[in-house]
């Protein structure tokens, strides 16, 4: 079983519209991958996509994680194997609160097809000793465990939440969504130190960052930039293409990318 | 001689044999004459016009009349008795306070249909609670109503009212276990809170699966009163209630919100109106409903504002989830404005399936799609559930919702 995670010549649709027109991708245990790109070139849908939105419409490809082609499962499944999207626009469950929420999902996480799921259930003192333990390590008031999931949060309460969640659930290969988008530096800094502690915890955890802007790599640093545009990886590199990026916006990339399939 | 109506059938049964047996329990003429003239206003009427209560199956006079009272059960501290609190059945209390009970019978609920008329006419069961002035009770004071095994009609009536500058919490519950045959509810809930007071006032709808619940629940607003109400409609083969916060004190606040949950073939009705009679009150409303399997629900609320009532908030929610592709929610409310000067009014409503994304968003942290539309329907419910002021019954109203599940 490969814990790489390899994305084969995606496809993906949203109704009839094609938005993904073949990735390929391979992300390695260990280590961080930041894809990068302008509005409206796939990447979100990419994310959407390897957790299993039911708006995507896979049309094409396959992606291997774990010895299993996960687009055949569920995104319960999914994540029970170990992924985890961080979303750009985490949503708000009135009625559910943060505690409950993430007791429901480290159950199910630690629960056993045919077993009891009273009897892998994590017991009450150590759930509350956990919760307590990351909120405190990533600045979030206790009072947030008791409140309804992401309702009437601010932009950086539902980002750190996310952060929340990860760390609880230790997922062993995590997507983010523009997880910078509507951060100020401070939120920004504490929610990157909150992916960095977890990836140092966990050697073998793989990231992929997915963001517009090259602001949050100066927080999250990648091992490797891959730069996506209408559907597809266009360039792969280090850490060096994204400060190219910054520099010089994605217009060069675009032209090369135009000039090269004109040839 | 015949004390008792305890298995008279109703079509057998003649207004001779009502006043015998109210005048053997020795209560009052105008009671018994209320009674009588009720009795037979019922004979000479006929079936309401329901648009979306279909009463054909039910068989009203096959039905039998209730035993004297015995299936109301009042649960409370009776220490409260030394501060002056009175919490009896409405028998008793007829028998011990008859003039206060003459004061309210009847004053906040008219016999308007030929239900209304058999409840006044047969009522046994009830209760009657009296919070006198600047009196706090903390903790809730319960009347339980029930179905005695193969009873097949109960009349409950619930008085409750609270002087001036008043507290307390009152819960009213009507609960059965399912039974084969058939049986009729009909009660009457008349709720007066004094100037000042204030009320929290959960009315729990649990029947078994062959009971007809159509009921009536009245509150009068005194100046300055308030009321946090909960309605929680979860059992019966088919329920119409009519509702009225009746703002008629100025100031008067009411907030009010109902949890409804109809599955198999449950009909559930509401007609809740919320009326504005004094000046600068106060009502919110947030209905939350959900149907499954082939339930249907209708909510036939109205906001009224009279023409006197001046600088009123209204706000009006209601919310319908839908989990069978099979199951129906009707909404019809309405909004009678007679007058300019309107503080704030607004009015909220949705219903449809579970959002996909709140799905999506438990599934990709790996919770099963049954037990997150679960999470989903119960966290629907929890703001209303949040509010009944008894943990024991939120509880065991969260049991109830799961078991509906």
């Amino acid at each position: 079983m490969s814990n790489e995670l390899v994305i084969k010549d995606l496809h993906a649709n949203i109704g009839d519209k094609q938005i993904l027109k073949g990735v390929n991708l391979t992300v390695t245990p260990g280590s961080i991958h930041a894809i990068m790109g302008p509005n409206g070139s796939g990447k979100s849908t990419l994310s959407y996509a390897l957790m299993g939105h039911p708006n995507y419409t896979i049309t094409a490809g396959e992606v291997w994680y774990k010895g299993q082609n996960i687009l055949e499962l569920e995104a319960n499944e999914r994540s029970k194997l170990g992924l985890f999207l961080a979303f750009q626009y985490p949503v708000s469950i009135p009625g559910v609160t943060v505690a409950n929420f993430l007791r429901s999902a480290m159950n199910a996480h630690r629960s056993v097809e045919g077993q009891d799921p009273k009897q892998t259930a994590i017991p009450m003192a150590q759930f509350r000793k956990v919760i307590r333990e990351q909120m405190a390590a990533l600045g979030i008031d206790e009072v947030f465990a008791r409140r309804y999931l992401n309702d009437g949060f601010s932009g950086g309460e539902k980002k750190r939440i996310e952060i929340l969640q990860m760390a609880m659930l230790k997922p062993s290969m995590a997507i983010m969504d523009e997880t910078d988008s509507g951060l100020d530096i401070d939120a920004l800094r504490v929610v990157s130190e909150g992916v960095n502690t977890l990836a140092s915890q966990n050697s073998d955890m793989g990231v992929m960052v997915i963001t517009h802007y090259q602001r949050l790599l100066n927080y999250i640093k990648p091992h490797f930039v891959s730069v996506m545009m209408d559907g597809r990886i266009v360039r792969s590199g280090g850490p060096e293409l994204a400060l190219e990026l910054e520099e010089k916006g994605y217009d060069w990339i675009r032209e090369a990318v135009l000039s090269a399939s004109e040839e | 001689m015949m004390t008792t109506l305890s298995s008279q059938q109703l079509s057998e049964l003649t207004a001779a044999q009502i006043v015998e047996t109210a005048r053997a329990a020795g209560e009052p003429t105008w009671m018994v004459e209320r009674r009588e003239a009720a009795w037979q206003a019922y004979r000479a009427s006929e079936a309401p016009f329901w648009r979306r209560t279909d009463l054909t199956k039910l068989q009203t006079d096959t039905l039998t009349a209730p035993d004297v009272a015995q299936s109301t059960n009042l649960v409370w501290d009776a220490s409260l008795a030394a501060k002056g609190v009175i919490f009896t059945t409405l028998s008793q209390a007829l028998r011990e306070h008859p003039e206060l009970v003459q004061n309210y019978f009847g004053k906040a609920i008219s016999d308007e249909h030929r239900y209304r008329m058999l409840h006044s006419a047969l009522w046994q069961d009830g209760a009657f609670l009296y919070v006198p002035k600047n009196v706090m009770v903390e903790t809730p004071l319960r009347a339980v109503y029930s179905l005695a095994e193969g009873s097949r009609a109960t009349f409950p009536h619930t008085i409750v009212v609270l002087e001036r500058g008043a507290s307390v919490s009152f819960i009213e519950e009507y609960s059965s276990a399912n039974q084969q045959s058939q049986a009729l509810c009909a009660p009457a809930s008349e709720i007066f809170i004094g100037d000042g007071a204030s009320l929290r006032y959960v009315a729990l709808q649990a029947w078994g699966d062959s009971v007809y619940h159509i009921g009536a629940q009245r509150v009068m607003f005194g100046r300055d009163a308030s009321c946090e109400w909960v309605s929680l409609n979860l059992g019966a083969a088919l329920q119409h209630v009519e509702t009225e916060a009746n703002l008629s004190g100025d100031g008067s606040k009411v907030n009010w919100v109902a949890a409804i949950l109809a599955n198999g073939n449950q009909v559930l009705l509401n007609a809740p109106w919320l009326r504005h009679g004094g000046t600068n009150t106060e009502g919110h409303m947030d209905f939350k409903t959900v149907v499954k399997d082939t339930g249907y629900t209708v909510f036939d609320g109205m906001i009224k504002i009279d023409h006197d009532s001046r600088g009123t908030i209204t706000r009006l929610e209601e919310h319908a989830l839908h989990l069978s592709p099979k199951a129906r929610s009707d909404s019809i409310p309405g909004l009678k404005i007679d007058t300019n000067d309107v503080a704030q009014a607004g009015h909220a409503s949705t219903s449809g399936e579970v959002d996909d994304e709140q799905l999506f968003y438990m599934l990709s942290r790996g919770i099963p799609r049954a037990e997150a539309v679960h999470m989903i329907v119960t966290g629907f419910f929890e703001p209303v559930i949040d509010h009944i002021p008894d943990q024991a019954l939120r509880e065991r109203v969260a049991d109830m919702i799961e078991a509906k599940l």
